[in-house]
């Protein structure tokens, strides 16, 4: 089977998750308790001012007929209206979800370039001094709350050193005098395809620390996986082949070893890139990142349901995406995985 | 002719939580130019264990706890990391018994053959690759072009035995080691194997070192045989002469527990007992208890080689009985 009837065919299916996804969702939004449309009206609106509201939204009509427009405006691409602002879903996520991908996206690359090549020589030299001071670093950066984690960085890189900003995606100054075309909300794709390099440096500037700070679990988690692999392979008769061959050690760590050894990690830290995109909001709400975790908090508080609807809708589909990507980069890898 | 390896008093121990193992108790052979030396014995009498300390590819709880092993005038367990990783491949290379697990399942055999011809070689690209699919040639493997970009899980058994003995040719070494390099094949590619092993060896004058359990193999294929008991040598010297007259009641033991096509019927000869365990420290000949002619001797000292004939040793002190002969 070819990649591409492999990937036709597990989008497909897909459909299905994004369908039961959908329907739960919303029919435990409509079940549990609360009232949309006073929550739509504002302060202390009169009951027929909430009545009109309801006949506005819909929310009077069945519980099914209600489900088939909001299925129809989904086919047309539309996730509806936040209750609480009245803004546009659409317009909010166009500026909330490519601030936290770029986040999310940046803080898994830290996570990889770094956590890979030191669960790598851990596993290459078990019970040495360097081993035993990335297990530390490891658990510290799983189990350490990323919020300790962001005030202490914000001290230290803010407060005392004074290296980097303490929050937000840009500057002031920069968003003034070179402001950034948006085209996919990405601050540093847009001011690189622009060749706004003020700006880009600037944007540069302000991610550094919450990446950082988003990358302290899946940093973590890449090492120990990584670490426990290489173990593994390092095992193997191939292995002490490579050796009886004379290879370097690079060579047998980083080629022969390391690709038998990475796939574990790359799991594990895609699922982590999929639950960060929400998970992120004590992240995002510490450094004033304008991002879909803030912005699904604040739906969440104020029981705002389609925002939280959309959300979740979204969330699910990077979920499906990012496992199809890990599922084809493994096939890539293993010439032995069959695709289907 | 100076012999290309000398293993002189070789003495390797492992050490586990239950105490020291003596996996080799003091061996010396050595290997001429252009021969085929085939390593005997029972399991865990410390044949594989040989070859791996030539390569000094020991686990890590082993250590060399004496001896030298002389390789074109170098001691090799005297070497740096650094200089022994150039003789690995280059100069001395491996074979190992299974070759499904021995050779790397996510690079292609060609990928795998360019990386050992990278590091000792370093050949440009076209060049590697045109030399790797020469070797595949050699090795009998089909379309050896089309060989480059196969995986080893798309190889019968015998194939990717093929492509590991290519893979150990690449950096033309002088010496291979192949540890038992045909037990985890079929009968039928055995002999192939064997055969190719041979052609091999004749047309780049390769000194071998073939370590096996089965003397039928070493029959056929080596010209002399060195017999391990116990991580001791019982025996040692030219393949016709130790097969024809074993002198040593190990070595004649072995060769009779072989079925031969008249015996059918008959219960398989066997050596009573059992092989001590490294743990033992043994005092004496490591054979005498389960020896039929064994002599109080035997039982207090270990037994010097007797020199049978200019090219056969044999360990035992029956040898030294004016009586025997």
């Amino acid at each position: 089977m070819t990649a591409i009837t492999f990937l036709l065919r597990r989008l497909s299916l897909s459909v299905f998750v994004f369908i039961g996804v959908l329907i739960l969702t919303f029919f435990v939004s409509r079940v549990i308790p609360g009232n949309p449309a006073a929550l739509y009206a504002g302060a202390r609106p009169r009951p027929e001012q909430v009545e009109a509201i309801k006949v506005k939204l819909g929310l009077d009509k069945p519980l099914h007929e209600q489900f088939l427009v909001y299925v129809s405006d989904l086919l047309d691409g539309d996730l509806g209206e936040s209750y609480h602002s009245r803004r546009s879903i659409n317009t909010d996520l166009s500026i909330f979800l490519p601030a936290t991908l770029e986040l999310v996206i940046a803080a898994v690359f830290i996570a990889l370039l770094v956590g890979i090549p030191i669960g790598v020589l851990a596993g290459a030299y078990p019970k040495s001094a360097f081993d035993y001071a990335t297990r530390l670093v490891a658990i510290a950066g799983v189990s350490v709350p990323s919020f300790w984690l962001a005030l202490i960085a914000q001290f230290i890189f803010f407060s005392s050193l004074g290296w980097l900003p303490l929050g937000g995606r840009i500057s002031r100054d920069a968003s003034l005098f070179y402001p950034i075309a948006a085209q996919t909300g990405f601050y540093l794709v847009d001011a690189a395809v622009s060749s706004n390099w003020d700006a880009f440096f600037d944007a540069l500037h302000h991610l550094i620390l919450p990446a950082l700070v988003l990358s302290a679990y899946p940093l973590g988690v890449a090492i120990r996986m990584t670490q426990a692999s290489m173990i593994e392979a390092l095992a193997e008769n191939y292995i002490t082949s490579a050796r009886a061959a004379g290879l370097s050690q690079r060579v047998i760590l980083f080629k022969l070893a390391l690709k038998n050894a990475i796939m574990p990690a790359l799991t594990v830290v895609g699922l982590s890139f999929a639950y960060s995109i929400t998970g992120a909001f004590l992240v995002e709400t510490i450094f004033s990142w304008p991002g879909v975790g803030k912005y699904v908090t604040e739906a969440v508080l104020n029981v705002d349901f389609p925002v939280i609807i959309a959300v979740t809708l979204v969330v699910t589909v990077v979920y499906i995406l990012v496992n199809l990507a890990v599922d084809l980069l493994q096939a890539l890898l293993d010439p032995r995985v069959r695709l289907g | 002719m100076t012999p290309i390896l000398t293993i002189e008093n070789l003495q390797v121990e492992f050490s586990t939580p239950f105490g020291a193992v003596h996996a080799i108790r003091g061996i010396d052979f050595s290997l001429a130019r252009g021969d085929i030396l085939g390593l005997v014995g029972e399991t865990g009498c410390g044949k594989s264990v040989t070859g791996r300390s030539i390569m000094r590819l020991l686990d890590e709880n082993a250590k060399v706890s004496a001896g030298r092993i002389l390789f074109d005038g170098m001691d090799l367990l005297q070497l740096t990391d650094t200089e022994m990783r150039r003789i690995r491949g280059n100069r001395i290379a491996m074979i190992f018994q299974d070759p499904a697990t021995s050779l790397n399942p996510l690079f292609t055999i060609g990928e795998q053959i360019k990386d050992v011809l990278r590091a000792h070689r370093g050949s440009g690209r076209g060049g590697a690759k045109a030399l790797a699919i020469e070797l595949l040639a050699d090795v009998g493997l089909p379309d050896p072009a089309q060989m480059m970009s196969v995986y080893p899980h798309q190889l019968s058994g015998g194939q990717q035995q093929r492509a590991m003995i290519a893979l150990s040719l690449a950096a033309e070494p002088d010496v291979i080691i192949a540890d038992e390099p045909t037990t985890a094949l079929d009968v039928t590619i055995q002999a192939q194997i064997l055969d190719l092993l041979r052609r091999l060896q004749r047309e780049r004058s390769i000194s071998v070192i073939f370590i096996t359990h089965d003397l039928g193999i070493v029959a056929e294929t080596c010209q002399q045989v060195v017999v391990l008991y116990a991580g001791r040598v019982a025996e040692k010297g030219a393949v016709e002469t130790i097969l024809a007259r074993p002198q040593h009641p190990y070595t004649r033991g072995l060769l009779a527990a072989l079925p031969r096509p008249g015996s059918r019927g008959n219960d398989l000869r066997v050596i009573r007992g059992n092989v001590p365990s490294g743990f033992e420290r043994i005092v004496g000949c490591a054979f005498a208890p389960r020896c039929d002619y064994v002599m109080d001797i035997c039982r207090a000292q270990n037994p010097a080689f007797s020199v049978i004939d200019s090219t056969h040793h044999s360990a035992c002190h029956l040898h030294e009985m004016p009586a025997n002969g």
